[in-house]
């Protein structure tokens, strides 16, 4: 083993890498995850569930999903439906899939918007700090004091043609508030650094410094951010669909699924509608967590293992 | 004339306090100090930390406000932003920082950070600007596998080259070096200071040399100004401040040279005290209210800030 491991560097030093990264790097952050067994299964997980989301959706087909009275209610593992059907006769396991994959194409839709939203008025307003930063501080701070789920479910009611792409907007709204504050305690950590005075000094715009000199540094909070809010934004729309307020009935996504333990009958005696997108959801939140304070705590020095 | 012309220059930092933070006082960096550098010259500005020194440095490059007071650049005053556009200022004007490692950018290779300002102020292609980074890093003595490698592969000295390197990358004709060697140990320091002088003369470079290392200083400067609380106490050649101190300030810190003369030791010892004695208990002497004197004109080239009574009777 430990063999092994010398072998590899030497091959590494002979293929004549020159490219190596500061210690800050993409690269520890690898090593660290590579460390942790549990974070190498949690990967394993997420990417089976991906899978089995994203190509099972193209193996669904379209009359599993429609309403069929007559085969309503069927338990699990009868023939034909392996997870059973719901009330209308809709398979399970069909719409557990496609649930699946809407659920987490929203979530990772919602946390790029948010993300980049976040970072550009994050960079803004740590960067140029002063009046800057406290007007855009305190439109965050008015935004983070409004009854975020209250308003979008108002909205949800108000919006005529109302669908996910609507839904992804609505979510983003509010998302993006912590992100830019998170972002712009980063940057103005840097911003007192000198490269970025080296940087004025040498002749180069605000933007520039900016995107070109301050974000590569944040780096890694970033991912960190990505991992994390994808995770909490899963949970946003499945709450609302939980509650009837996310997206419309037609589309399946795991907290319509698990909106049908509403039902006090269903809860007690037909787990198998509602069990399988728990369970799912569970296990995608507890993962990608799993996985965000991996890189947490290989960007953070202090609390590195 | 002179390359450069610092007239007045005033730096005030405002003190807010009271329920309404309203602006109550202001720290008085740097309050008023008149200097000119020469071309192809070496200028010290010298002086303890917190004396307004850096933020003088700062404030030629671009990077402070001033408050007041004008720096006249080829007949400009580029104390606004509006005429170092238009004058492309920072390719003439460039500096060196103090600290090596977080002057240079941590997530940029050697080649991106010392080509930074050649893309800013030149247009090169790919392969001029290639081959003009490869001669920077050879004449501050770095191999050229250096380029591609990031600046925590290399030790404070050779990060510091670096710095000169990227300082030098426009031809510039006046370079800020704010305490360039004062964090590195002192092999190195001379090491980095030939570079620094063999660079001046290949391409006839002015230096602001920002220190408080007196030793350093002679070895670099013609012309010298002692500065504390924001006013320069003693201006003069080399010869000047160092073989005919006048303010008790100056002496203070030639003062705190340590000698290599272990015969005379005490004699050093009881010299340094009783400057140091004269410095805590006469301040009324030498400041008024704690604010420096104004220049007066003692020799051909000697300025010190002494009240005139003191000038003329007191020695």
């Amino acid at each position: 083993m430990l063999f092994n491991k010398a072998n590899k560097q030497n091959i590494k030093t002979e293929a004549g890498e020159p490219i190596s990264l500061p210690p800050s790097g993409f690269k520890l952050v690898l090593k660290e995850l590579l460390k942790d067994k549990f974070a190498i299964f949690s990967i394993l997980v997420l990417v089976l569930i991906l899978l089995f989301t994203f190509l099972g959706s193209a193996f669904v087909s379209k009359e599993s999903l429609d309403t069929n009275i007559l085969d309503g209610l069927m338990p699990a593992f009868s023939s034909g439906h392996f997870l059973g059907t719901d009330e209308g006769g809709k398979d399970i396991l069909s719409l557990l899939i496609v649930g699946g994959r809407n659920s987490i194409v929203i979530g990772i839709s919602v946390t790029a918007i948010s993300i980049i939203l976040g970072l550009v008025i994050g960079l803004i307003s740590g960067y140029f700090g002063g009046v800057v930063d406290d007007i855009f501080m305190r439109i965050i701070d008015f935004i983070m004091v409004l009854p975020r789920f209250m308003i979008i479910i108002i909205l949800t009611t108000i919006i005529s043609n109302y669908n996910a792409f609507t839904l992804i907007l609505l979510i983003s709204l509010f998302s993006w508030t912590s992100s830019a504050r998170y972002f712009r305690s980063f940057v103005l950590a840097q911003r007192e650094r000198e490269y970025v005075m080296a940087s004025k000094a040498s002749g180069s715009s605000n933007v520039a410094i900016m995107f070109r000199e301050v974000l590569p540094n944040i780096s890694s909070m970033i991912i960190i951010d990505v991992v994390l809010g994808i995770a909490g934004n899963i949970g946003i729309e499945t709450g609302l669909s939980f509650l009837g307020y996310g997206l419309p009935a037609s589309t399946p996504s795991l907290g319509t699924l698990i909106g049908y333990a509403n039902d006090p009958v269903n809860i007690m005696s037909r787990p198998w509608v509602w069990l399988p997108a728990v369970v799912m959801l569970l296990i995608i939140s507890y993962m990608i967590n799993y996985v965000g304070t991996v890189f947490q705590r290989a960007a953070d020095a202090r609390q590195r293992r | 004339m002179s390359l450069i012309q610092i007239k007045d220059l005033k730096i005030h930092y405002p003190i807010r306090s009271g329920f309404f933070n309203r602006v109550t006082d202001h720290v008085r960096a740097v309050d008023g100090i008149n200097f000119e550098i020469e071309e192809g010259e070496t200028y010290g500005l010298i002086g303890e930390s917190g004396s307004g020194k850096s933020t003088t440095g700062k404030a030629i490059v671009g990077l402070e406000d001033a408050t007041s007071g004008q720096i006249i650049y080829k007949g400009h005053d580029i104390t606004k932003a509006s005429e170092r556009r238009k004058l492309k200022y920072n390719r003439d004007v460039q500096m060196i920082f103090q600290d090596s490692m977080s002057s240079l950018n941590p997530k940029k290779r050697i080649f991106d950070i010392i080509a930074e300002p050649i893309r800013n102020f030149e247009s090169l292609s790919k392969e001029e600007e290639k081959k003009r980074v490869q001669e920077l890093l050879d004449i501050v003595g770095m191999p050229s596998d250096a380029l591609y490698k990031y600046p925590h592969e290399f030790s404070g000295g050779q990060r510091q080259r670096i710095g000169v390197a990227r300082a030098v990358a426009t031809k510039p004709k006046l370079i800020i070096a704010d305490e360039p060697v004062s964090a590195l140990d002192l092999s190195v320091q001379a090491q980095v200071l030939n570079f620094m002088k063999k660079i001046q003369k290949e391409y006839n470079i002015s230096y602001l040399f920002i220190s408080h290392d007196l030793g350093v200083v002679r070895h670099m400067c013609e012309n010298l100004a002692i500065m504390h609380r924001g006013r320069l106490v003693e201006v003069g050649t080399r010869e000047d401040i160092y073989h005919n101190p006048q303010h008790i300030y100056t002496k203070r810190l030639l003062a705190a040279i340590p000698k290599i003369d272990p015969k005379n030791r005490e004699e050093h010892k009881a010299h340094r005290q009783a400057v140091e004695k004269e410095f805590l208990e006469n301040q009324d002497k030498w400041y008024k209210n704690g604010r420096v004197y104004p220049l007066q004109q003692i020799g051909k080239s000697h300025f010190v800030a002494l009240p005139q009574d003191k000038l003329e009777g007191g020695r």
